[in-house]
């Protein structure tokens, strides 16, 4: 049932198979992620796409271990290089993160450390995974500065973060994750927060730090004009599950399941004036488990099978998957 | 005619003292803004972070104090009334925020909320009120039930009609919505911009639409008006301005929005270098440092908004060249 991979590849290098994240509140049981699996090579892109709550998130979290209480991994196994991430011991899934799997996050205000200068804080991860002395790292947190872009780096490194622009933070940012020259790279977001002119640039700089360094990347957006431009292939989530999985051409061209299509059609398009296609309804709280297909009550073909059975991802043409009664 | 809503020559700097461990200086947020809304239009107001599009709002409003301008409504200039003139304005301006999570009193219930400003600008009798509640909620495509419940049981969507019937109660006659969907997802979005242009068909009302996102933009407008570092630089229909833009801004801005097309995958990021500091403006032309046209003049002549025929205007000294690169955008 995996698509198979665009370019060849000893294998993939992180394979995610029926991955389920549960978070036990209060109110009930809510399944974050619900029986999900894909597979990402060297070099590739993949895009997990979706609305705020369908899992993509806690997706990322699950594969660094990092998912916050009262969330937590009930099943499933995450393949990296050979390796179950989540049945590894703490001490040698720390030797990962930050190493061969970094993350950057949305919001690089929160993310970076503000009473820290960015030189310490790049040095640090240097320090801590690759054993340099401090005058070591920050000569090489300064060549990180100037890779991602960074004018002046030598002086940069003693600024504090509230200095720079939100361009120039995520930039830090790309470089304190690029530090120790990861296999795979977690990007959730990364450009939500910026504006649109510094948004292309940063994307540009991630796609040709992937290509010179063969670096997988799993991109986390809702913005389908990133993933377009970016993913080599895309995972659409809804409510949990992988509803639609694809390559980046196969999905824009020939969306299959109902809710990809309505995604597509709601985009406002540069000359178009009429009324927007929707999406009737809106994301159902997951807490009470149905037995159906979750997009049944927002669906435009409903149908029968809906109800009762819930529709698993088949492959309906070489590297296309769609989960829906219909396809 | 006179123009439901005139701006002229609108300027607001703000002093930075410094403390904070930024450089103390003057930021010039807005720098002379002129700006016209006819009535039933939607004027949408684009720009990235930092440029101003924000505080030209609130100034409108009167939520900031200008420096200097005038805001004429119905040809009345709002910043000479005293605050009790102005309050009969005040009920036919109204605002709509971009975070529905943090505009709405958590303390409240949605009918509470709904109920005050009615209330407050005496539009009807107690024993109505109830009705008139509930009538705002069905027109933003709300149940009456959630006239009992409190903002947090409702999704980012659903708050963001709570505030739409919020500002609709007063019956206003102009609406200024700071990004109003730019925190909701993409289906909701959708649903949102199409009942803001359904209630504005029913109640004949104004916007003034300010977004980062010029698609979006560029949707709901009859006419746009590009922000950079406090100046409008250009203005133009909404349709005219994606088929030929003619000032440099525009340009970089459309071609820098990421298209859902697999096939226009690998464009170069339109712009080089970051959006100067609005502490320290570039001379001359604010735009130069970033501008694929510029030349000697754009380092030392500020160029003016000046007329380019029928409704469009354009503060480029090199308004004739722009556009070419335009094959980019689809």
């Amino acid at each position: 049932m995996y698509a198979p991979l665009k370019k060849s590849h000893k294998g993939p290098l992180l394979q995610v198979r029926g991955l389920k994240s549960y978070f036990f509140t209060r109110a009930g049981l809510v399944k974050a992620v619900d029986d999900v699996s894909f597979e990402i090579a060297a070099g590739e892109t993949l895009a997990l796409v979706g609305e705020s709550g369908c899992g993509k998130s806690v997706t990322s979290l699950s594969i660094l271990r990092l998912l916050p209480e009262p969330g937590r991994v009930v099943d499933g196994e995450i393949i990296f290089d050979d390796h179950d991430l989540l049945r590894m011991p703490p001490t040698e899934i720390r030797r990962v993160r930050g190493n061969r799997i970094s993350m950057i996050f949305q919001e690089p205000m929160t993310s970076l450390n503000p009473v820290l200068k960015i030189g310490e804080q790049i040095a640090e991860v240097l320090r801590l995974h690759r054993g340099m002395t401090k005058v070591e790292a920050l000569a090489q947190a300064a060549e990180l500065l100037t890779r991602v872009g960074i004018a002046a780096a030598e002086s940069r490194l003693r600024d504090f973060p509230h200095q720079l622009s939100g361009g120039q933070r995520q930039r830090v940012m790309i470089a304190m994750a690029l530090a120790c020259d990861p296999q795979l790279l977690i990007a959730d977001e990364p450009t939500t927060a910026l504006d649109v002119t510094i948004q292309a640039q940063i994307m540009e700089l991630l796609a040709s730090l992937a290509r010179d360094r063969q670096m997988a990347t799993l991109l986390i957006s809702h913005d389908l004009g990133v993933v377009a431009g970016n993913a080599d292939r895309v995972a659409v989530m809804y409510a949990g599950k992988i509803v639609e999985y694809a390559t980046v051409e196969q999905l824009f061209k020939n969306p299959v399941h109902p809710y990809t299509r309505g995604l597509l059609a709601c985009i406002p398009r540069l000359g178009d004036k009429g009324p927007l296609p929707t999406i009737q309804g809106q994301l159902d709280d997951k807490s009470d488990a149905a037995d159906g297909c979750a997009f049944l009550e927002r669906c435009p073909t409903p149908c029968s099978s809906g109800g009762s059975k819930i529709p698993q991802l088949q492959e309906i043409s070489p590297g296309h998957s769609v989960s829906c009664w219909r396809a | 005619m006179t123009p439901l809503l005139e701006i002229r020559d609108l300027a607001k700097t703000f002093r930075m003292s410094g403390k904070s461990g930024a450089k103390p200086g003057r930021l010039k947020a807005v720098a002379g803004v002129n700006l016209q809304i006819a009535a039933g239009e939607t004027l949408g107001l684009v720009g990235e972070s930092g440029c101003g599009k924000s505080t030209l709002g609130k100034l409108i409003l009167g939520l900031t104090p200008a420096d200097k301008g005038e805001v004429l409504y119905r040809g009345t200039d709002l910043m000479r009334l005293s605050a009790r003139q102005l309050r009969p304005y005040r009920r036919q301006m109204q605002m709509i925020f971009q975070d529905p999570f943090s505009s709405l009193n958590p303390r409240m219930t949605v009918g509470e909320t709904l109920a005050e400003p009615l209330i407050i600008h005496r539009l009807c009798a107690a024993i109505d009120r109830q009705k008139r509640v509930e009538e705002l909620l069905n027109q933003v495509g709300l149940d009456a039930a959630a006239a009992s419940r409190y903002p947090h049981e409702f999704s980012g969507g659903q708050r963001q009609r709570i505030s739409i019937a919020r500002a609709l109660a007063v019956e206003p006659e102009l609406i200024i919505a700071d990004e109003p969907v730019s925190a909701l997802d993409l289906s909701v979005q959708a649903q949102i911009l199409n009942l803001m242009r359904e209630i504005q068909q029913q109640h004949k009302l104004s916007y003034l639409f300010i977004a980062h996102d010029l698609a979006v933009v560029e949707h709901v407008s009859d006419r746009v008006a590009v922000m950079y570092l406090g100046k409008i630089v250009e203005t133009a229909p909404a349709d005219e301005l994606y088929r030929q833009p003619r000032h440099p801004y525009t340009e970089a801005l459309l071609a820098a929005i990421p298209q859902p097309d697999p096939s226009l995958a690998g464009r170069p990021a339109p712009l080089k270098g970051e959006i100067p500091s609005p502490l320290n403006p570039p001379s001359g032309c604010s735009f130069h440092p970033r501008c694929p046209y510029a030349t000697e003049i754009c380092h030392r002549q500020e160029p003016e908004l000046r007329n380019l025929g029928s409704n469009r205007q354009t503060a480029c000294h090199h308004s004739d060249r722009v556009g070419q690169n335009i094959s980019q955008i689809p």
